[in-house]
């Protein structure tokens, strides 16, 4: 039942031909309404603003850009009845994603299904890579934390780590892809265990990583459970180089841990704000929005409206096969905002990494 | 050798709280025979309103708030038996279970209400731990061993040298027999319920102290008394002390031979076990000291 409404839509998509000659059209699935409506309308200024810019360079091949919204009431349930109306009704060949990982994962299957090319500036669950060849994203994915950490090691002359980490989808599989690029590059893994979710005592695994006496101990976790290890660790004596991802980052993390959670060094997802693309998206900003300051994702949003206005440039037609090429062909070595935004077979694009560290009780950036 | 001594040791001191939870849930269970569920939300009651004492605009120093936070968790504890279970005490087991579950829900919320859901703290710098020759021990884990070891040894007085432990552990025995005895049932209940509340508030204070405070920490605590109780015979005392004992040393001593992410594993599969091929548990053979 499902296939064939599937192939009927497909059908459907096909046959309907060419868009209309005025305007180039693609869909927006925006959080306009309900929880994530606080960042949605941030992410359309965004997007309006990288449009407005488009527009006034000529658009695509001289026909102007436009952006169909429709809002998915920050469900996954909306995410889903919005992304049928932009392909059966609206007809669109391309999509924006919406916001949130789970509302993207509930989407990314239709879109796949109906050949539509489908793109996410701000979801990050390694799962989305799974979606599919029509799947894009200009965010980085989770997973590339697992290699981040892996650079940091090294880069710090650590060639032999304990490595612990929750024990939930997110911490193993993070750990299996710090562990293929650390052993690669010649590390060694004196131990590794994972460490149960939510839980008060972890002297036992603190007395395990005493064990093999490490000068660097890897801590793939959330904040609580980071923060207790951290303390345990402290009180118990054991002196060593804790190094860990952007999910424990926050004054939360020093709060719980104090004196304990002194020189963590750790890695997040960031890009330069000195590069021209990112002064010129600035200046932008400021000039259409004056009262406002740049939303959180927002220069994702921008990049992703850019970048897919280059690819329809290039197109050799609106199939949805020459649109997914295009988007290929465009990636390649285009910096963005944000940065490279090359894609890999996946449809992920790769990411740079900034440092932070706790001093005097601060999260600062490690130099 | 000193790696699995200090996995011990770590072991009794986590017993010794897990004994604490126990003693009060197999207190309730002797003597009304139903598993109070709700008995995990006085745990963290216990925690939070020692933090609401120590905190503005109280302020008391933390040795003083520590004692109106037992009293009113005790409150607690004695409204539960007054306001639902009383009135429950004729219907069967599993009205008074599922009451239970549903007042250990109640108390959860209200407490997320107050506090919300967020982790706290009591924020007492880290300390640096002692060492003995090679093991550590941090100040409050002694002061848990001590405390447990206190409230352990009060409640072995009372129950075999006092007149209401001594009516305490006949009812347990047989209630309608002690009722028709003149054992003064309202006496013997308000003692149990203050007994198990003022155990489990303790024990709540000092895990929050060694870590911190959010409103499930009653919940994956009351786990572990659970598997304590069924080790030492549901109604059994010593036996629940005991259990306690063996769950703390089993799981800690389980890191060193498998992962520590499965270290709960070792009560669910105590639990598991007890119940297929012991029910009445290992310590069933002492039932003469209840």
């Amino acid at each position: 039942m499902k296939k064939s409404v599937g192939i009927m839509m497909c059908v459907f998509l096909l046959c309907t031909g060419p868009l209309s000659a005025a305007e180039v059209k693609v869909g927006s699935n925006t959080p306009l309404s309900g929880k994530l409506s606080v960042y949605g309308e941030g992410f359309q200024q965004a997007m309006l603003l990288a449009l407005e810019e488009v527009n006034a360079g000529g658009g695509i091949k001289g026909r102007p850009m436009q952006i169909v919204f429709e809002d998915n009431n920050s469900t996954a349930a909306g995410a889903v009845s919005a992304i049928q109306k932009l392909i059966t009704v609206d007809k669109l060949p391309l999509i924006f994603g919406p916001a949130a990982s789970s509302n993207f994962l509930a989407v990314c299957p239709i879109a796949q299904q109906n050949k539509t090319v489908l793109i996410a500036a701000e979801s990050a669950a390694a799962e989305i890579s799974k979606c599919g060849s029509f799947v894009f994203r200009v965010f980085p994915s989770d997973a590339l934390q697992g290699i981040g950490v892996a650079e940091l090691t090294q880069s710090l002359k650590y060639d032999q780590v304990v490595l612990t980490y929750i024990n939930n989808d997110w911490g193993v599989g993070l750990a299996e892809i710090f562990k293929k690029k650390f052993t690669a590059a010649g590390g060694k893994i004196l131990d590794e265990f994972a460490h149960d979710e939510g839980k008060t005592d972890y002297r036992s695994e603190v007395l395990r990583i005493r064990k093999s006496n490490p000068k660097a101990v890897v801590n793939l976790t959330y904040i609580k459970e980071g923060a207790t290890v951290l303390k345990q660790a402290y009180e118990n004596g054991l002196k060593v180089q804790w190094l860990m991802g952007s999910a424990s980052k926050s004054p939360k993390l020093v709060e719980l841990a104090g004196e304990a959670a002194e020189g963590v060094i750790g890695t997040y997802p960031t890009f330069s704000q000195e590069t021209p693309q990112y002064k010129a998206f600035k200046a932008a900003w400021d000039k259409k929005y004056p009262d406002k300051k740049i939303p959180v994702f927002g220069e994702y949003n921008y990049d992703m409206v850019k970048l897919t206005a280059k690819a329809l440039g290039m197109a050799k037609s609106m199939d949805p096969d020459d649109l997914r090429q295009a988007m290929i062909d465009a990636g390649k070595g285009y910096m963005g905002v944000t940065g490279d935004k090359t894609f890999d077979e996946n449809g992920d694009v790769g990411a740079v990494y900034g440092r932070w560290t706790v001093k005097q009780q601060e999260i600062q950036d490690f130099k | 050798m000193s790696y699995y001594l200090q996995l011990l040791l770590n072991g009794v001191i986590a017993g010794a709280v897990y004994a604490l939870f126990a003693v009060g849930l197999t207190l309730v269970y002797g003597v009304f025979r139903f598993i109070n569920f709700a008995h995990a939300e006085l745990i963290s009651w216990g925690a939070y309103l020692a933090l609401m004492f120590s905190s503005p605009p109280v302020s008391l120093p933390l040795y003083l708030a520590v004692i109106p936070a037992i009293v009113l968790t005790a409150v607690i504890g004695l409204s539960q038996d007054w306001f639902i279970y009383r009135p429950l005490r004729r219907g069967s087991p599993i009205t008074l279970l599922i009451a239970s579950i549903g007042l250990s829900y109640m108390l959860r919320n209200v407490l997320r209400l107050i506090w919300g859901s967020d982790l706290m703290t009591f924020s007492l710098p880290p300390a640096r731990a002692f060492e003995f020759s090679g093991y550590y021990v941090t100040g409050i884990q002694l002061l848990m061993l001590a405390s447990a070891l206190l409230f352990l040894m009060i409640l072995y007085l009372l129950l075999t040298k006092s007149l209401i432990g001594k009516s305490l552990r006949a009812t347990a025995d047989n209630l309608e027999l002690a009722a028709i005895m003149g054992v003064s049932m309202p006496k013997v209940s308000a003692v149990v319920w203050t007994l198990a509340s003022v155990f489990a508030a303790a024990g709540g204070i000092l895990l929050a102290l060694d870590t911190n405070l959010e409103p499930m920490m009653g919940g994956a605590n009351l786990i572990k008394a659970f598997a304590a109780v069924l080790l030492g015979g549901a109604g059994n005392v010593w036996g629940a002390l005991l259990g306690g004992l063996f769950i703390g040393i089993a799981e800690n001593l389980s890191v060193a031979f498998f992962s520590p992410g499965y270290k709960d594993f070792v009560s669910f599969a105590v639990i598991f076990l007890l119940l297929l091929f012991r029910p009445r548990g290992i310590f069933g053979l002492l039932t003469g000291v209840r």
